[in-house]
């Protein structure tokens, strides 16, 4: 404790006289880079060195805990054509993870559109917030494996339930988000507009959309979030090909290695699209808490 | 009535005319029954068109009540208030600046301008020019392209008083537009608003707490006793117009007794 403040903070008293305390800073980014870089990948390293030791250990057996390396070995099985057959059930990694990407994209991007709609329209109008809301809250607070049943029954067992499961998975978080934000949007500046000579529609389309715009992505990506917990539940029934149905057929044959790829490959393209939002979010909304 | 004597029989006549703001026996109240309470009236005023009228007051005398029912932004409980001769509407009639710059974040300099510009309904071809001519009247030359958090406080109420001017209202009604701002800032911006008006002509309604704001900007000065706000004190102010050195003015002896009258009167009628 004592060394790191010691290095974020420039001591003055403990420096030699005449240096000046630009001279410090070095020290303060080094650590920063430690901490950023070193730190992540650290621990990252560690926990591979860990489960290896586990697997090796001989404690569980290998179709329990298997090693990185027969991981690895699948990862590369599932990616590529080896002995005449393709990837995994025919189907390789990426196509695979292309597949539920698209289902996502369609699913979870009916659910944004429709949830910021009605979210503007239950943040503008009292009375459908009153009339809408609990019925969203309802369906919020619903795990999607609980409504997949129903889904299948109404829907079949092809695209139509996945893309719905997702879209009505990712509706609440927008609905919710966007509500909020148009309600909690200033008056003082809807008035501002107002007094300027706007329209209704012109306050609608210049203040009340920009201003709810920061938190309707947070919405969003939360969204896209819980989109991709609720994967593998929508490729639960008939989902291959479909990252979440490899999981899942994978596991009906005890296939741990594949398991543990495909969700490896689920959480790793689940961050790297929280980040792109993340990186839109910031070039869409720069004033952001400036307001 | 003091203000029937300063405008004598011109009332009817001025009354109609674009710019003229008319309020007869204004009353307003917030909330029902016995939890309400009466913030403006009654009030009888006339302004002219052309005239610089500074309300002054204590806090909550009810002075930006009053500004806000001659914006249109709410309805007097009791009388009429005619702008122009007619009912006022928000974006109609009057073009406002409020006391913090309300600028759009999302926007640039530009950007905030503009839609002043397309909410006042001047075609797109002529926003270059114009939106150029507002700025540099406002002394904001060069800054279209900045962020609005990103330039001083100052500049912010200098791009909301710009935005204000977009309609070309004969109206502009300012809310204590210069409290927030340092001194330096704040003198500079009297003077700039002072000669804005000057120079177009049009009427103004500017609300402050300070004597020597008032002074300073006003041709008229009214001052509003405690809440419920009625006027008080209705004093035209014959100091000269036009182009004249601040400095001077405000070292003025007729400067300084007119400050000590306005402010001997803003406290008396707080105490009241």
């Amino acid at each position: 404790m004592s060394t790191t403040s010691r290095l974020l903070t420039p001591d003055t008293s403990a420096a030699p006289a005449g240096v000046p305390p630009e001279r410090r800073f070095p020290a303060g980014r080094a650590w920063a880079r430690v901490r950023h870089v070193a730190l992540p990948f650290g621990s990252l390293l560690l926990f591979l060195v860990l489960w290896q030791l586990l697997a090796a250990s001989g404690t569980w057996s290998g179709t329990l805990v298997p090693s990185p390396a027969e991981v690895w070995d699948a990862f590369v099985a599932v990616s590529t054509t080896h002995d005449g057959v393709r990837g995994y059930n025919g189907t390789t990694l990426v196509e695979h993870l292309g597949i539920s990407l698209r289902r996502i994209a369609i699913g979870a991007g009916l659910g944004i559109a429709l949830g910021v709609v009605s979210g503007l329209l239950m943040g503008t109008v009292g009375w459908l917030r009153s009339l809408f809301e609990p019925w969203i809250t309802f369906l919020r607070t619903l795990p999607p494996l609980a409504y997949f049943s129903l889904l299948v029954i109404w829907l079949g067992i092809n695209e139509e339930p996945k893309v719905t499961l997702l879209a009505v998975a990712a509706f609440p978080p927008v609905a919710v988000s966007t509500t909020t934000a148009v309600a909690a949007v200033p008056r003082s500046l809807i008035e501002a507009a107002r007094a300027l000579g706007a329209s209704r529609w012109d306050v609608v389309r210049d203040v009340i959309v920009p201003s709810a715009l920061p938190e309707t992505l947070t919405g969003v990506r939360l969204a896209v979030g819980v989109a991709y917990s609720s994967l593998v539940a929508a490729e639960l029934v008939n989902g291959l090909p479909g990252i979440g149905g490899m999981v899942k057929d994978a596991a009906n044959y005890n296939n741990t290695p594949v398991v543990l790829v495909g969700i490896i490959a689920i959480g790793v393209s689940g961050l790297i699209i929280d980040g792109l939002l993340l990186r839109l979010e910031h070039a869409v909304v720069p004033w952001r808490g400036r307001a | 009535m003091p203000s029937s004597e300063l405008t004598g029989t011109r009332d009817e006549v001025d009354s109609a005319r674009a710019g003229s703001v008319r309020l007869d026996h204004v009353t307003h109240r917030y909330g029902r029954g016995g939890e309400g309470f009466t913030a403006v009236g009654p009030v009888d005023l006339t302004v002219p068109a052309g005239q610089f009228l500074v309300l002054v007051g204590a806090s909550g005398c009810g002075k930006s009540t009053l500004l806000r029912l001659i914006a249109g932004f709410e309805r007097p409980t009791g009388g009429s208030v005619r702008v122009s001769g007619a009912e006022p509407r928000p974006g109609g009639t009057a073009g406002v600046v409020f006391q913090t710059p309300r600028l759009f974040p999302w926007r640039t300099v530009r950007g905030n301008v503009d839609l002043a510009l397309r909410y006042a309904g001047v075609p797109r071809a002529q926003w270059p020019g114009r939106r150029a001519e507002l700025l540099a009247r406002v002394g904001l030359e060069g800054t279209e392209e900045r962020r609005v958090w990103e330039i001083s406080g100052g500049q912010q109420q200098r791009v909301a008083i710009a935005r204000a001017l977009a309609a070309e209202n004969p109206l502009l009604l300012l809310d204590e537009p210069f409290a927030a701002l340092d001194a330096l800032t704040r003198e500079r911006l009297q003077q700039d608003v002072r000669r804005v008006t000057d120079r177009t002509g049009r009427t103004t309604v500017f609300v402050t707490h300070s004597a020597d704001e008032a002074v300073f900007l006003g041709s008229r000065i009214v001052v509003l006793t405690r809440s419920p706000g009625t006027v008080a004190l209705d004093l035209p102010i014959t100091l000269p117009r036009g182009d004249i050195d601040a400095e001077e003015l405000r070292g003025s002896r007729e400067f300084a007794e007119l400050r000590a009258r306005v402010s001997h009167a803003v406290k008396a009628a707080a105490a009241a």
